[in-house]
């Protein structure tokens, strides 16, 4: 299901599952301009990720100016007071490395995957990007048309592509996770040079930022040269502003249908929950594994296998920073009611708030939980992401090591109290994407 | 800055120097690499278990996992009118085994966090390396064991023909496929397309046999890779797979695809699609793990291959800003390789961009690239590699590239030589002979609206109109509200005399002739009681072929051999003997479904898709203005000698205010056959010999 969501997904996988604590080391210090650095050494492979996090995505864009925060990260690989245009890629290739980013509601992550004595190229073009890209007319109108086709082909021309965006639209009232980050094509056309600017200038700015770089280096040498390239970046100058709405619990049954040409019907079902990391949500996230992990997952089993009414059928805690969502969703087989499908789906949600989880299935999800965080650390891109990540959301890079308790602190009761308190008639949103024949018309 | 420096080490000195001397950092000048680290490679040891499973095993010891994976070497194979039941065979190894339910093993894979999945060249699994032991107990259990219960069978089809149907409004799969169609042929094991007759003709026998037949571990290779010695590796495969036996495994031939003679337009229409999804491709011949591979991987690099500084991105995303992303592929095969550059972009530019793609095709074949371009890639291929040395998985495939296309040992550890002793003019020679800008399938899918600019690219100044299956697509607007299948049908019996005329009609005689070329023949076709058929074709007073059905049973004689109808034969004859079958389809278990408003020639016509009782399905094209029916197309036959059929109904006589098919044109592949049926009798005095069978 993953290219149904496209991007907005990156979120979402790289949701944090752990079991025993592990003692993965790692330096972290603040700079003068308040721009957090993380290192970690590994030396199995000589290549350096160097990547920065900064704390901005599409939930810290203004309703008519949707999409800022995406089209901030084509913008910012045009260049730079001392990098040419287009110059980005070019010396990162030709270095041998790779580069390239992504944005989700709450953050836009920059990466370079180097050669280990490329490191301080890595630096030297994260720190221009930071200090003075070029936010200019002649690249912004080009990255207008390639991010009109991006969408393109990962919303509009895609099956169900904008189921994503249909479920937020239908969820959110007064919180801006109403709108994906790729925004809308109105708001980017109308957005002006001045717009840009004012961007760049709020979010991007060394205390709004994590440098986060792992793999084959030594820390002592990489702190002399971070210190080179971007002490000197001044400290941001306008207050970084950050969504004060939350949007409430139980707003009562949002349900709807969506035509379109995909032919087989697709229910979802989406749930309030509250923000990432706390208590609850951990539980959510044990619920959703218990519903969805594996092939003996409660709805793979009961409506795949056993009444063989959907095609897939999955849930997943999309997680973020603020209180979000948590969405299942099934795709119906041939000829199948999409009443019978939901009716299958909520008999699956009514059963984790009346039976407790058996002592089988709890130890199955924390061997799944353990597998997970044994497997997660495995590149050294995945490991400075996870760091920058624990620190910027949480004010905690250690829960790379710890968050695993989190998840086996969650009882069975747990689980039976956030399915009664969230899985709700209420609490949720339930969309039908049907299929409109005349839309197959040639 | 200064606090840093009492940690700062040694090695560092060279740094700091440089940090002090200047008071200012001077931004303009790049910073220049240290020396290139070290690339080490990973090894990886292998044995030959006595049952012949080649086990090759690469230690890791980073994490406290381990991964196992069989996979066969074996021959591609043509699967024909049961296309998807390889897939389906390997697919359902854990779909039981003779001691465990599916239920029982997805349920163990998932108490251990660990995963396992089949397919048709191999069995995959991953788990906690404490785990191992168990885990391998699932694994081999599913390898050695399957029982391929019906009711999984059933399950998976209903599956794949859901799949079917959703595949229809995926622009990126129907690209694939009809770029598969086009460049492969529908004759050979990479072309061929599963479709609902294939997917319902698949039975249990078939997945069975496949793993009889194939996974042997004579033709297998263990791979594994993780926190294990070699030592025991040795003994899990021992234990576990030592008891696999060997069979012989037969090996295939085919022709080998060939690029076409001019460049070939193939269109897909989508319907409201916002974008066309391009892709320029023919088949090469390229062997995995050569030197000219490597050269073809740079060539590929320069072109479309990854990042943001390729040819094909910088024209047409950097530059003009058509799409997302442009990409090319040239992927070795051992059988047939495959050259493949496209782009997704919006509707308006189609044209433009495929004249792109072409142009820098061109342009590698034509001119000679820049040192710096070359070297550029060079570093490019380098970093990707060295990169791709963090994951062990890598280390697991060299080893098997090297064992299955029996490379010299150290072919991946004096890759980056081979790398590096790549000139301009190696190049521009792997260009002329794989970039051919004007020998290739140029396959689109997008809205219909854009393909007429496409013309001027076909050689044949012709663009093909398709479906994604490479069948020909036919193009229909929506039905006026209130037209359904059933009124269609209800008015063409009407059209062609009424319900109480046709009731009246309990036996007929035609007799008719049929031309073909040069030749012709004499058809009479007789029918008794609405119970009896008979049918005979022959040339100077001797029988070509004759058909006779008594009502319950019937006999084909052709050039004087006779064989029994089969019972699909027998519905047919009993649909023919019906004249009113189009009302009754449900008693004879067929569906039908209005498609839409088609054409025949000029006329306007109800296009009614007709399932038949055994999955196949033909189309029926009704006359809006008169109700008849004027064209049939059905594809006969199976697998490679499958063919369209085209039936026209040409001229309706009347006799007794009934109107029937008097004069008709069947096309069959090249072949085209006549019918002009002369003579109709109505209720005429039949003699009962006529139908009865001999012996």
């Amino acid at each position: 299901m993953k290219p149904i969501f496209g991007i907005f997904t990156v979120a979402a996988m790289m949701c944090s599952q752990a079991m025993q604590a592990q003692n993965l080391k790692f330096e972290e210090y603040d700079l003068a301009n308040g721009l957090h650095v993380i290192l970690h050494e590994d030396h199995s492979t000589p290549i350096t990720a160097v990547t920065v996090m900064y704390h901005v995505g599409s939930k810290n864009e203004t309703v008519g100016r949707s999409g800022m925060a995406h089209f901030f990260e084509h913008l910012l690989f045009e260049g730079s007071d001392n990098i040419g245009r287009g110059q980005y890629a070019k010396f990162v290739e030709n270095a041998g490395g790779a580069l390239n980013a992504n944005t989700s509601q709450d953050r836009t992550f920059y990466y370079e995957l180097l050669p280990s004595n490329q490191l301080e190229l890595g630096l030297w073009l994260e720190s221009e990007r930071m200090m003075h890209a070029k936010v200019e007319m002649v690249g912004i109108e080009t990255q207008r048309e390639v991010v009109k086709e991006e969408k393109r082909q990962r919303v509009d021309n895609q099956p169900y592509g904008t189921l994503f965006q249909e479920t937020l639209d239908h969820a959110f009232d007064v919180h801006p996770y109403s709108w994906p980050p790729i925004g809308s094509m109105e708001d980017l056309n109308a957005a002006q040079e001045a717009d840009f600017k004012n961007f760049y200038k709020t979010f991007y700015v060394p205390n709004n930022a994590v440098l986060s770089i792992a793999g084959d280096l030594d820390i002592a040498a990489t702190k002399a040269l971070i210190a080179r390239y971007f002490a000197e970046i001044p400290r941001g100058s306008v207050e970084v502003s950050r969504p004060t709405q939350v949007e409430p619990l139980n707003k009562g049954e949002v349900r709807d249908t969506i035509w379109g040409k995909d032919q087989l019907a697709m229910v979802v079902e989406a749930f309030h929950i509250p923000a990432q990391g706390t208590p609850e949500y951990y539980a959510v996230d044990m619920l959703n594994q218990v519903l969805s992990q594996g092939e003996s997952s409660r709805l793979n089993k009961s409506l795949v296998d056993e009444k063989q009414v959907a095609l897939y059928s999955g849930a997943f805690t999309y997680n973020t920073e603020h209180p979000g969502l948590t969405m299942a969703y099934s795709l119906a087989n041939m000829g199948v009611d999409a009443r019978q499908v939901e009716e299958a789906m909520n008999a699956e949600f009514d059963r984790m708030k009346t039976e407790y989880i058996s002592d089988a299935e709890l130890q199955k999800l924390r061997n799944q939980v353990e597998n997970d965080f044994v497997s997660r650390n495995a590149s050294v891109a995945g490991i400075a992401e996870s760091l920058a990540n624990y620190h910027m959301y949480f004010g905690d890079a250690n829960l790379i090591n710890t968050e695993i308790e989190k998840y086996n602190a969650v009882t069975k009761d747990d689980i039976m109290n956030a399915a009664k308190k969230f899985y709700t008639p209420q609490n949720r949103v339930v969309l039908y994407f049907m299929n409109d024949p005349k839309l197959n018309q040639n | 800055m200064k606090k840093f420096f009492p940690i700062i080490t040694l090695s560092l000195a060279l740094v700091v120097a440089a940090c002090s001397s200047s008071k200012k950092l001077d931004r303009s000048i790049v910073p220049v690499a240290g020396p290139a680290p070290k690339i080490q490679i990973g090894q990886y040891q292998m044995t030959t278990l006595p049952n012949g499973l080649k086990l090759v095993v690469v230690e890791n010891h980073k994490l406290p996992r381990v991964s196992y994976s069989i996979n066969l070497d074996i021959d591609p194979i043509y699967e024909g009118n049961r296309a998807g039941y390889t897939m389906l065979s390997g697919e359902l190894m854990k779909a039981g085994t003779k001691s465990r339910k599916k239920s029982q093993i997805d349920e163990a894979v998932d108490f251990m966090g660990a995963s396992l999945s089949t397919s048709a060249s191999g069995v995959f699994g991953s788990c906690l390396v404490k785990h191992s032991g168990e885990f391998l107990d699932l694994m081999s259990d599913v390898l050695l064991n399957p029982t391929f219960p019906s009711e999984e069978l059933e399950k998976s089809r209903k599956q794949q023909l859901s799949n079917l149907v959703n595949e229809k409004t995926d622009p990126n799969a129907m690209s694939d496929q009809i770029g598969n169609v086009m460049k492969y042929g529908t004759n050979h094991p990479y072309g061929e397309v599963m479709s609902e007759s294939s997917i319902n003709a698949i039975t249990a026998d078939d997945l069975i046999s496949y793993h009889q037949d194939f996974f042997r571990p004579n033709v297998a290779y263990l791979i594994v890779v993780g926190d294990i010695t070699f030592a025991d590796a040795q003994a899990q495969a021992n234990k576990y797979f030592g008891s696999w036996k060997q069979k012989e495994v037969k090996n295939f031939k085919y022709v080998t695809p060939q690029v076409p003679a001019g460049n070939v337009v193939a269109f897909v229409p989508l319907a409201g699609a916002v974008q066309s999804v391009i892709d320029v491709t023919y088949p090469i011949n390229l062997m995995p793990g050569t030197n000219d591979a490597i050269v073809a991987g740079v060539l590929n690099n320069i072109l479309g291959g990854s990042g943001f500084q390729t040819r094909l991105m910088q024209n047409l995303r950097e530059d003009k800003a058509y799409t997302y992303g442009a990409y090319s592929s040239i992927s070795p095969d051992e059988w047939v390789g495959s050259f493949s550059a496209g782009a997704s972009v919006r509707n308006a530019v189609t044209d433009s961009a495929v004249t792109e793609i072409l142009f820098e095709m061109k342009r590698l074949v034509d001119e000679p690239v820049a040192d710096s371009t070359l070297q550029t890639v060079k570093n490019i291929m380098t970093g990707s590699f060295a990169r791709s040395l963090e994951r062990p998985q890598t280390i697991a495939n060299f080893a098997l590239n090297i064992e299955k296309y029996k490379l010299p040992k150290d072919f991946y550890e004096t890759y980056l030589q081979k790398l590096n002793a790549i000139t301009v003019a190696d190049v521009q020679a792997m260009a002329k002979r794989v970039i051919r800008p004007s020998n290739a399938f140029i396959t689109v899918v997008g809205n219909k609206e854009v393909a007429d600019k496409l013309t001027k690219f076909a050689s044949s100044s012709k663009v093909s109109m398709l479906n994604a299956d490479g069948t020909p697509f036919v193009d229909l607007k929506a039905a006026p509200e209130g037209v359904t299948a059933q009124t269609v049908l209800e008015n063409y019996i009407k059209a062609i005399g009424g319900k109480d005329a046709l009731a009246a009609v309990k036996s007929f005689e035609q007799i008719g002739e049929m031309k073909m070329g040069p030749m012709s023949a004499k058809v009479n076709v007789k029918m008794k009681d609405n119970t009896k058929l008979f049918t005979s074709v022959s040339m100077q007073g001797m029988d070509l072929m004759k058909q006779v059905y008594d009502g319950t049973s019937g006999m084909n004689m052709q050039m004087g051999q006779k064989k029994p109808m089969t019972d699909s034969e027998m519905t047919d004859a009993r649909i023919q003997m019906d004249l009113m079958a189009e009302m009754n389809y449900e008693k004879y278990k067929y569906t039908a479904i209005l498609k839409g408003i088609g054409k025949v020639d000029d006329q306007e016509a109800y296009v009614v898709d007709v399932t038949k009782s055994d999955g196949s399905v033909m189309s029926d094209y009704y006359s809006v203005a008169t109700g008849l029916k004027l064209m049939s197309t059905a594809m006969q036959g199976e697998g490679e000698n499958a063919v369209m059929t085209e039936t026209r109904i040409v001229e309706y006589a009347s006799v007794n205010g009934i109107k029937y098919p008097s004069k008709t044109k069947q096309m069959a592949g090249p072949q085209a056959m006549e019918f002009d049926f002369s003579e109709m009798k109505i209720n005429p005095k039949l003699n009962d010999k006529d139908f009865v069978i001999e012996k």
